[in-house]
């Protein structure tokens, strides 16, 4: 249980406050609610997980919601309370968080669905061809695809692309640079991209001559 | 003037106004003359409009909606044996 790992760590907390949560804190929540559980299953690639998560963020932020300072900030700060969580579950489990080392060197830079699509040109009959390979897709098998991007590029592209955070606000969640930020965003992207291209390779969505 | 691969690496940058402003003349100044990048532009816009249709189509279950409820009106944290499947 998260649980265990929530009372590991010394939150700011006010006297008798955690268990009776205030009518403000509440109804901010609950607006956050699906948006939070939406979070945290992209994050975790686990439901069960997930909702243990959930649990845990809602706990923690009731703890420390009267030392909120900025009520406009809520959604973010409900966020990164979930990222800091999962750091910590990931950490109580031996599991290695994402690291800086992720940030040096990268192979699949300059991979370009767009190009590729244009060069490999599985609808040669197609007027659109792009949009007609992002038809393909059902919304599960776009899920599989970000569930295998790599964990330290997975989380800025949920932040921003699903959840409509700024690139700054972002960086800030996940407690790193914007540059760092925009340089995972971008590598985010690009297996995201590949990531489509092998998945609807591998599954016969579509028949290319000679696979990658 | 910026070439394709520069234009490309800024394209998700541009689509999330996370530019700067000389960045982003740039990069217009290159797709007036680039039709590719804008192709590509136009195709990295539906993939994200897909991407985030799909990966941001959840909905908590009723259960753990039950359990949040009841922790948010001070009840406590149930465990999930009460839960009905």
């Amino acid at each position: 249980m998260i649980a265990t790992v929530i009372d590991a760590h010394s939150q700011p907390d006010t006297e008798g406050g955690a268990d009776e949560p205030s009518r403000a804190f509440v109804d901010v929540a609950r607006e956050q609610l699906d948006g939070l559980y939406g979070y945290c299953v992209r994050l975790t690639n686990d439901r069960t997980e997930a909702e243990d998560l959930v649990q845990d963020t809602l706990l923690r932020a009731m703890r420390a919601y009267p030392g909120l300072r900025d009520e406009k900030k809520v959604k973010s700060w409900l966020f990164m309370i979930a990222t800091n969580g999962w750091h910590d579950l990931c950490r109580a489990r031996g599991r290695t968080p994402a690291t800086v080392s992720l940030d040096n060197g990268d192979p699949e830079d300059d991979f370009s669905l767009f190009a590729t699509l244009t060069i490999e040109d599985p609808f040669p009959y197609s007027d659109e061809l792009h949009l007609d390979f992002l038809r393909l897709f059902r919304d599960e098998d776009v899920q599989d695809v970000f569930a295998r991007i790599n964990p330290a590029f997975r989380a800025p592209l949920i932040l921003t692309t699903i959840h409509g955070f700024s690139c700054k606000e972002a960086a800030a969640i996940l407690d790193v640079p914007l540059g760092t930020l925009l340089s995972r965003l971008h590598r985010g992207r690009k297996q995201l991209e590949r990531g489509m291209w092998e998945y609807a390779v591998k599954n016969g969505l579509v028949e290319v001559g000679d696979e990658p | 003037m910026i070439d394709c691969r520069e234009a490309v690496r800024r394209m998700w940058a541009y689509l999330d106004n996370a530019l700067e402003r000389g960045p982003v003349e740039e990069f217009e100044t290159h797709l007036e003359a680039c039709q590719r990048c804008c192709g590509e532009l136009e195709f990295s816009r539906h993939l994200r409009e897909t991407a985030a249709a799909a990966a941001g189509s959840e909905t908590m279950p009723d259960p753990l909606r039950r359990r949040i409820e009841l922790l948010l009106e001070g009840g406590g944290l149930p465990t999930r044996e009460g839960d009905t499947p």
